[in-house]
């Protein structure tokens, strides 16, 4: 550890030294992986949370999920739901944790329960799901830092980006609302002690270039790595401007003003300091990843004008979110490899989502609607075909990382990634009903990855406790000191050893 | 929760204002006086920062960019209904990055335009060192994009960017630079209001004359003031009620205006994003847009007409979707009459019809809360927590529609509210989500659409022509049109300090013959609009 650190501090130190021109500078065998000082180092602890805005099950189908497998501990099996993660040659990284709950106002006397949510569905969960605190009402808010956020507080160290917070699902998708939190599930605790939310970037080019951007490929020539030194050179001294700037503004302002601006002052800052940063070097597993391009457009297809022009927004409810899945897994992958992140988030869809499902799984209707199609129409095998929809994407994350070698085996071996969904699937305070996808009994989440002696290739059954201490459980392996996340505490027996 | 009953009061007190005339305050003494700031009644306000659609005006505006690219990477705007609540926006790293790709992008693109660029440039600079050259741009063009003066140290500080240039033997390197940094400058996201404490009224501060022309231009425009509008600014000539209506009328009279406009149709009544093919809703958006136009802006009506017009602007394909019997245009678009057909004026629109669908369908219970809570500004309380409304309502022996909506009247709790909501959508149950007469349900041809509807308190109906002849008689719609102007012109929700503004609105709407021009102006001209209230 200490080898490591004092090589990365000492190239560092040698391209600032070099006034910020990171180019032509030769690479010192020892920098190289595979090198005798990085055999010797250990990898960095990762953490992931991986969001699937569904429940588990359908309204009036007693059959429970398409998801959880009939057979407990090694060698389970997998329903239509978790095919992808046999076919992706990843199971054995996976674990499933299935039969817990969140408890309700119903069985509290009206009150949400510590880590409890308020009786009707729809985001009443984000905030005891997310966070471990329970939810006053159905508000979509959440009213704790969320585990991502207190992980990237502890794991980040002196990389660039503190954590990642994504979203694949690009829009809310209806006209006449507002999503009204059901988009976010990243939660931090800002310099002025409020729990705030953190809205996810949702454009793969613009994350790419905010991670990317300023990697120069081994072996560009003189003239283009001069043009990228340049533009860094006027981000820098563009930004230092518009800091001071903006410090010098905040305190003209009322007090109301002066807390949204110190806001936007603390995030001009952070990019400030992420601009500043050296790219680590590129070895045979860190390079730049291919630019992914332009973003699929939003809603579908634009309106165009004779001048080439946008007319108006359109909106077919899907902005072709698999290519974006794609890119962003694949810039999570490359930002952990280089060490320019340990924390990530990605939410694939929101809550009760209004995504349209056509494109992905020929149903003609909304991701929300999947789960409410009625009785008799098999609704968990037809939820069951859009949580597959989801697991590809987290079985392509997982991939990614098994094949990726470093100290101590894959970087599975020195990462946590956690999968959730909103809800289970059975009783519903709010309508009564025995069989409803409105509700937090029976929820069930994957961990994979083997940091910190996390089990895998299990099936657990984790009957009737808090799916938070699956968090808790992945956080702690993946070095979190506390042992309680929200008002939720305790691991989950047999998960970690 | 608390915000809803505390709105539902505010409709409530405004109902009682109008409706008995010894209630009604704040009348306007005669035009022409510099506002005071005594015992103006007003709800605070703070910093908004600019929508995707204002970022993209914006751009446009200052320095020709028509790439629209907010839209794509600033963080989706909450619609609630409209795009502008500041109170809904928070900073974000996606934002601060957003705004620092956009910037860039923005610069890249002027650089390699040198025609567009010299267009902004007022002077032919010497060299790469020109720092006077330099200085008189970031001078002119500071004024347009930050909406004030810029002092001399300010200049100086962005002339810093110079040296860019010198390196580089390249003048317009630095003006792109400035460009770069300015569309990251706070008071360029964010329209910060400062102003100066106004005498005898704690927490109330009296708005620069730039702060004024921002106001009005993105109230009027969605877009950054013109340089004649900053001029005036400069040259004391917006500072008295007369002056602020004028300078007003002058932005009403241009395309942005008219674009605007649009916008604030499009976000009440909620088809800014149409679900369907790219064909129909260019149709359905020229179709719409085109009535707005002429009520407003070409001929002046009486704002009602905008729910009366017994013709509407279609092409051949709308005239097929709607069933008109009258001949469709040979080519293109054109004014076609809705005779026989029960239609009348926008609520007959696809675009507006769009609205409120659910479960693959129109939802009678949304597009009921689309009329109470739109159109009436009615507060609808959230059902209880023992309903899930992600069922669709059935019925043991029948498929129909109508009967499986049954479920919510026989019940006496649901019926509360239901029989408020449901009927109003069933008058506009012949009338699919795209506007399409139809005579009875999806893939049930035995389940006839009567299309009797009910505004329960005004009067029984039958299709949207009639629900708007109904709606015209609501002593309830004309505060409705002026509140939800009032959030819009404002960016943000009335308070129970507002209704004073929203009262004396309202009735100058309903005595000046119902001209929105006209309610527009009566925004602006109000003391009220040149100052804000501390947070």
């Amino acid at each position: 550890m200490p080898v490591k650190k004092a090589l990365r501090l000492s190239r560092r130190t040698l391209l600032r030294g070099a006034g910020g021109v990171m180019v032509g500078l030769p690479l010192l065998e020892c920098m190289l992986d595979g090198g005798p000082a990085r055999a010797q180092t250990a990898a960095p602890k990762r953490y992931l949370v991986v969001f699937d805005g569904q429940s588990l099950g359908g309204d009036d189908d007693t059959l429970l999920s398409e998801f959880v497998p009939d057979t407990v501990g090694s060698g389970y099996d997998l329903k239509t739901a978790l095919a992808p993660l046999g076919a992706a040659g990843v199971q054995p990284w996976v674990t499933v944790v299935s039969g817990m709950r969140i408890p309700t106002a119903a069985e509290n006397g009206g009150t949400p329960p510590a880590g409890g949510r308020a009786d009707d569905f729809h985001v009443s969960s984000a905030s005891p799901l997310l966070s471990g605190v329970r939810s006053p009402s159905s508000s979509g808010r959440v009213y704790g830092p969320t585990s991502d956020q207190l992980l990237a507080a502890q794991l980040a160290g002196s990389t660039t980006f503190k954590s990642l917070v994504y979203r694949v699902q690009a829009a809310w998708y209806l006209s006449v609302s507002a999503p009204s939190g059901r988009d976010l599930i990243s939660y931090k605790t800002d310099s002025s002690g409020n729990v705030v939310p953190i809205p996810a970037e949702v454009s793969p080019r613009q994350a790419f270039t905010q991670l990317f951007g300023n990697f120069v490929p081994p072996g560009v020539d003189p003239a283009t790595a001069a043009a990228m030194d340049f533009q860094l050179r006027t981000r820098r001294s563009v930004l230092d401007l518009v800091h001071r700037r903006t410090e010098r503004l905040v305190p003209q302002l009322g007090r109301a003003d002066q807390l949204r601006l110190q806001r936007h002052f603390d995030e001009i800052r952070d990019l400030e300091l992420r601009v500043a940063a050296t790219p680590p070097p590129q070895t045979s597993t860190c390079v730049k990843p291919a630019d992914p391009g332009p973003d699929p457009a939003l809603g579908g297809n634009q309106g165009v004008d004779g001048g080439g022009n946008t007319t108006y927004d359109q909106n077919l409810g899907y902005s072709n979110e698999d290519d974006r899945a794609k890119s962003f897994i694949g810039l999570i992958h490359m930002a952990m490899v280089c060490d320019l992140t340990r924390v990530a988030s990605l939410q694939l869809t929101m809550f009760q989502s209004h995504m349209n499902m056509y494109a992905l799984t020929a149903q003609g209707c909304d991701l929300h609607e999947v789960g409410h199609f009625g009785a008799g129409r098999e609704t968990t095998k037809q939820m069951a075909k859009a949580q597959a929809w989801h697991v590809k994407h987290f079985a392509s994350l997982i991939s990614k990382f098994a094949s990726t070698p470093e100290p101590g085996g894959t970087m599975m071996d020195n990462t946590a990634m956690v999968f959730l969904l909103e809800g289970g699937h059975g009783f519903d305070p709010g309508s009564g009903k025995t069989w409803s996808s409105h509700s937090t009994e029976n929820m069930a989440c994957l961990v994979a990855g083997k940091v910190g002696g996390l089990k895998t290739g299990l099936h657990l059954q984790a009957t009737g406790m808090h799916p938070a201490r699956v968090l808790i459980t992945a956080m702690r392996a993946a070095g979190y000191s506390g042992t309680s996340l929200g008002e939720v505490s305790g691991e989950i027996p047999g998960l970690r050893a | 929760m608390g915000l809803r009953s505390r709105r539902r009061w505010v409709i409530l007190c405004l109902t009682l204002a109008l409706g008995c005339e010894g209630k009604i305050v704040g009348r306007e003494g005669p035009g022409g006086g510099t506002p005071s700031a005594a015992s103006l009644k007003m709800g605070p306000t703070g910093a908004h920062r600019l929508s995707r659609d204002e970022y993209d005006n914006t751009v446009r505006d200052l320095v020709g960019d028509t790439a629209g690219e907010g839209f794509a990477l600033l963080p989706e705007d909450a619609h609630d209904p409209f795009d502008n609540n500041y109170l809904t926006q928070i900073a974000s790293q996606a934002l601060v990055d957003a705004a620092e790709q956009l910037a860039i992008h923005v610069a890249e693109r002027l650089l390699a335009d040198p025609t567009r660029l010299r267009s902004l440039l007022p002077c032919t600079p010497t060299g790469p060192g020109d720092s006077a050259c330099l200085k008189s741009f970031v001078s002119r063009f500071g004024r347009r994009a930050l909406r004030r003066p810029l002092t001399d140290a300010e200049v100086a500080e962005y002339a810093t960017l110079q040296s860019f240039a010198v390196e580089k033997g390249d003048f317009n390197v630095a003006v792109a630079l400035v460009v770069q940094a300015m569309l990251q400058d706070p008071e360029f996201l964010y329209r910060v209001e400062r102003g100066t404490p106004a005498a005898g009224s704690a927490g109330t501060y009296r708005l620069s004359a730039f702060e004024i022309a921002t106001r009005l231009s993105y109230f009027l425009w969605g877009s950054t003031p013109p340089d004649w509008l900053l001029d005036s600014a400069a040259a004391g000539q917006l500072e008295t009620r007369d002056q602020i209506r004028a300078a007003a009328v002058r932005l009403l009279g241009d395309p942005p205006a008219q674009e605007r406009v649009d916008r604030f149709h499009a976000l009440w009544l909620g088809f800014h994003q149409l679900p369907h093919p790219v064909a129909l809703t260019q149709a359905l958006r020229t179709e719409t847009g085109a009535l707005i136009k002429k009520v407003v802006f070409e001929d002046r009506a009486d704002y009602f007409q905008l729910f009366t017009a017994n013709q509407s602007y279609v092409n051949a394909a709308l005239v097929t979707n709607y069933g008109l019997s009258a001949a469709p245009p040979a080519s293109g678009y054109a004014w076609v009459s809705y005779a026989g057909t029960g239609r009348k004026g926008i609520l007959s629109h696809g675009a507006v019809l769009s609205a409120g669908a659910k479960f693959g369908d129109t939802s009678p219970t949304q597009r009921g809360i689309f009329v109470r809570s739109r159109l009436l500004c009615e507060a609808i309380l959230p059902p209880p927590p023992t309903v899930d409304v992600d069922q669709m309502p059935t019925s043991p022996t029948s498929n129909c529609k109508i009967d499986r909506y049954q479920s919510h009247s026989t019940n006496g709790n649901c019926n509360t509210c239901h029989r408020r909501l449901d009927p109003v959508g069933f008058g506009l149950e012949a009338y699919d989500t795209a506007g399409a007469f139809r005579t009875h349900d999806v893939n049930e041809p035995t389940c006839a659409i009567s299309g009797d509807g009910v505004l329960d308190g005004v009067g029984n109906f039958n299709g949207p022509g009639q629900l708007a002849d109904l709606l015209l008689q609501s002593p309830s719609f004309e505060t409705c049109i002026t509140t939800q102007l009032f959030r819009f012109a404002l960016g943000r929700n009335e308070t129970l300090d507002d209704a004073e503004l929203i009262t004396k609105l309202t009735r100058s709407f309903h005595d000046g013959q119902r001209r929105f021009d006209q309610l527009l102006l009566d925004v602006v001209s109000d003391d009220r609009f040149a100052y804000r209230r501390e947070e």
